[in-house]
């Protein structure tokens, strides 16, 4: 058999197992390669650090559920611990119903660790339906479309939602966004055009590619691009001294690179095979 | 009447939402406010169409003894279960409750449930696409012609560029993978974005002004 | 190795390796996890539809601050459930004329704003750009790249003469967004797994730190 037909006929099986190798031996032998810091991810990591302490909150948007979190549930704990380690109060919500329980978890998790205290530096809006009509209510009224946080107390008691009222009262809003309703489809064309809302964004390496246009044109301060987003942004709140806590998606981008190896020589080899066999025909 | 009304009603909400939008008065900000809580709670009642879809679905299954029934009793059991916990457990772990959420030290409160059940398994559902992708990327991207060729090396220089790797392996290489992410892929998601906000206006007007009625279903 | 405790991360492990298991094929303990996973799912949004909307933002005002406006709405809501009786289908039609009316209303200005007028306005050369000679190239290459790739969207008659060439270097353009998306989908379906591996191998097992 030639070389161009044994290429072709490969079991997926093999392709799977050699995927498999391929990803789980850097967990074991890690090789230790630091990348360049992406110019969305510093620009949204300087809008973060520009927030006034103890003032207006930062809102974070759980616009995701479990279904992609690994991508963006690490970049949401990193934006957590520079926003805390810098006394910046932080307001989150959803809009996703499935994602409430993480943005839960990331808050139970991130908040103690630099003794935060829920209702005097951070709140938890949790989620409403309608999507569309959640952000523009929120930009006429927080306390009129979010009544109460997560947990039924009324935000009016809420110490550090007091003299927030709308848009105007947040410096910053990031939309930690894998798909619609999100970031492109929901927060730019709502949000930042309507109100003039200071918008960054935390999003799938899928749909980050198509964030391009808003970044360039003004409309988004700021993207992390999925995992290797992620991994900047623990770089750099670990390089300013801000946090000392493992970081997950570092950990991970050796794996990453090995996989986009593995998958560039997949490819060349399948079409090694393809151009043999096209040769021999 | 069966047609008329809902598009009235269409084209009426539809005309002041675009007319609030241009004429910011009082009264069309009131009007806007109070549209905002009326879409609020009809948008809520959605779930009982998804709830009732997914009883039956499995309902009719298991009365049927339909192969795979057992499938379904563990989703309809699943989700009494777990609507039951979070009805009258609550959202709020450290509030008194109706349902106790723990025994002991063991907890299966709703955020337990999210944690242990939706969250392993959600996530893992689309962690094993990287196997299909790997598979069906070697089997079928092929550099059959130009244009295709230029597609495989925007791919590569992506997908290098863009992790750790690819600066040890070129200093450039990152920059030149956000080079082509600023510049020329950029151009043409800008372009794309054209057509679809285009085609996304001219659907909502035909929506609003009766045009497009494949809403409407079948029927008189 | 340091295996969790935990009795709550075995049951997440055991869950994730029965969806892994669909890697060699269909199989009962992939279809138990699907099963499972829509179930809790939407059981889950039952508890968080009431606790996060029914309840303060209906019952209450409606039933206990006596905001009767609340009623149109409800009603509206309420007419979703007539598609469950035959006769009375069409009155289903009401609410979605409504909504769909209200979402076709509010989305033309913030579409138009967003996606067409900033982006024009993004694309154009300003001052800005002519600072340096680098700016003003690159913007000139995505003008040419945005116009382009319009062309070669827009102009759905035959393309022959000048107009081939515009649009064959609008394909261009298109083929490296393509490939840029194709890169970045690569990474997101890597980084899937690999948060997966890092769960079953860290969380678990406790072999990695």
């Amino acid at each position: 058999m030639k070389i161009g037909e044994i290429l072709g006929k490969i079991d997926r099986r093999i392709v799977f197992g050699f995927m498999a190798i391929v990803v789980i031996v850097p967990f074991f032998f890690p090789l230790n390669v630091t990348g360049k810091v992406a110019p969305p991810s510093q620009q949204l990591f300087d809008a973060v650090e520009e927030i006034q302490p103890d003032s207006k909150p930062l809102l974070i948007s759980i616009d995701f559920d479990p279904q992609s979190m690994p991508e963006l549930y690490p970049m949401l704990k990193a934006i957590l611990r520079h926003a805390f380690s810098r006394n910046v109060r932080v307001c989150m919500m959803a809009l996703w119903v499935t994602g409430v329980g993480l943005g839960e978890a990331a808050l139970n998790e991130v908040a103690p660790e630099y003794g935060k205290v829920h209702g005097k530096d951070y709140v938890y809006l949790g989620w409403k339906p309608g999507f569309a009509a959640v952000v523009l209510g929120m930009g006429k009224s927080i306390p009129e479309t979010f009544p109460t946080d997560q947990y039924g107390t009324p935000l009016e008691s809420i110490p550090m939602m007091r003299g927030v009222k709308n848009f105007r009262d947040i410096p910053y809003a990031i939309s930690i966004s894998a798909g619609d309703p999100g970031a492109l489809t929901l927060w730019i064309p709502y949000v930042q055009s309507r109100f003039g809302q200071k918008l960054g964004t935390g999003m799938t390496a899928v749909s980050a590619a198509d964030a391009y246009p808003y970044l360039q044109s003004g409309q988004l301060t700021g993207l992390l691009g999925g995992m290797k987003g992620a991994a900047e942004y623990e770089h750099l709140v670990a390089e300013a001294g801000y946090s000392e806590a493992s970081k997950p998606a570092t950990q991970a981008m050796d794996s990453q690179s090995m996989a986009h190896l593995a998958i560039i020589l997949l490819i060349v080899l399948g079409n090694i095979g393809f151009i043999l066999t096209k040769g021999r025909k | 009447m069966k047609q008329g009304i809902p598009r009235l009603l269409c084209l009426v909400a539809g005309i002041v939402m675009i007319v609030q939008f241009f004429i910011p008065h009082p009264i069309s900000e009131k009007i806007f406010s109070e549209s905002l809580r009326w879409v609020r709670i009809i948008s809520a009642f959605a779930l009982v169409l998804g709830v009732r879809s997914i009883t039956v679905h499995h309902g009719t299954r298991i009365i049927r003894k339909s192969s795979g029934w057992g499938y379904s009793l563990v989703a309809l059991v699943a989700m009494v279960v777990t609507a039951v916990i979070g009805l009258f457990g609550g959202v709020d772990p450290h509030a008194t409750a109706l349902l106790p959420t723990s025994i002991g030290g063991f907890s299966f409160h709703l955020q337990v449930l999210y944690a242990n059940l939706m969250v392993p398994l959600g996530a893992t559902m689309f962690s094993i696409l990287a196997f299909y992708m790997a598979s069906a990327a070697y089997r079928s991207f092929r550099a059959r012609n130009k244009e295709a060729t230029v597609l495989l090396v925007a791919a590569f220089i992506v997908m290098i560029g863009m992790v750790p790797i690819g600066s040890a392996i070129w200093p450039k290489l990152p920059d030149i993978a956000q080079w082509l992410l600023n510049v020329p892929s950029m151009a043409a998601k800008r372009g794309i974005l054209f057509g679809i906000a285009l085609g996304s206006v001219a659907t909502s007007l035909k929506i609003i002004l009766g045009i497009e009625r494949g809403w409407l279903g079948g029927g008189k | 190795m340091h295996l969790s405790p935990d009795l709550w991360v075995w049951v997440g492990a055991l869950l994730t390796l029965f969806v892994f298991s669909f890697l060699f094929g269909d199989n009962p303990f992939y279809k138990f996890a699907e099963h499972l996973y829509v179930g809790v799912s939407v059981g889950y949004m039952i508890a968080i539809y009431y606790w996060n909307f029914f309840k303060p933002d209906l019952i209450e005002p409606l039933f206990g601050r006596g905001e009767l406006i609340l009623i149109v709405p409800l009603i509206l809501g309420l007419c979703y459930l007539a598609i469950f009786i035959q006769k009375f289908s069409w009155v289903v039609r009401i609410p979605m004329g409504f909504v769909l009316g209200w979402g076709s209303g509010i989305a033309i200005p913030a579409v138009l704003q967003a996606n067409v007028i900033k982006q024009i306005q993004g694309s154009l050369i300003t001052s800005q750009t002519l600072a340096h000679w680098n700016t003003f190239v690159w913007s000139i290459v995505v003008l040419i790249g945005v116009i382009t790739t319009v062309i070669y969207f827009f102009f759905s008659r035959e393309q022959k003469g000048s107009l081939k060439v515009v649009a064959n270097i609008g394909i261009i353009y298109i083929m490296i967004g393509f490939g840029a998306s194709f890169g970045y989908t690569v990474m997101a379906r890597i980084s899937l797994l690999l948060g997966r591996l890092q769960f079953l191998l860290r969380d678990w097992l406790g072999v990695i730190h």
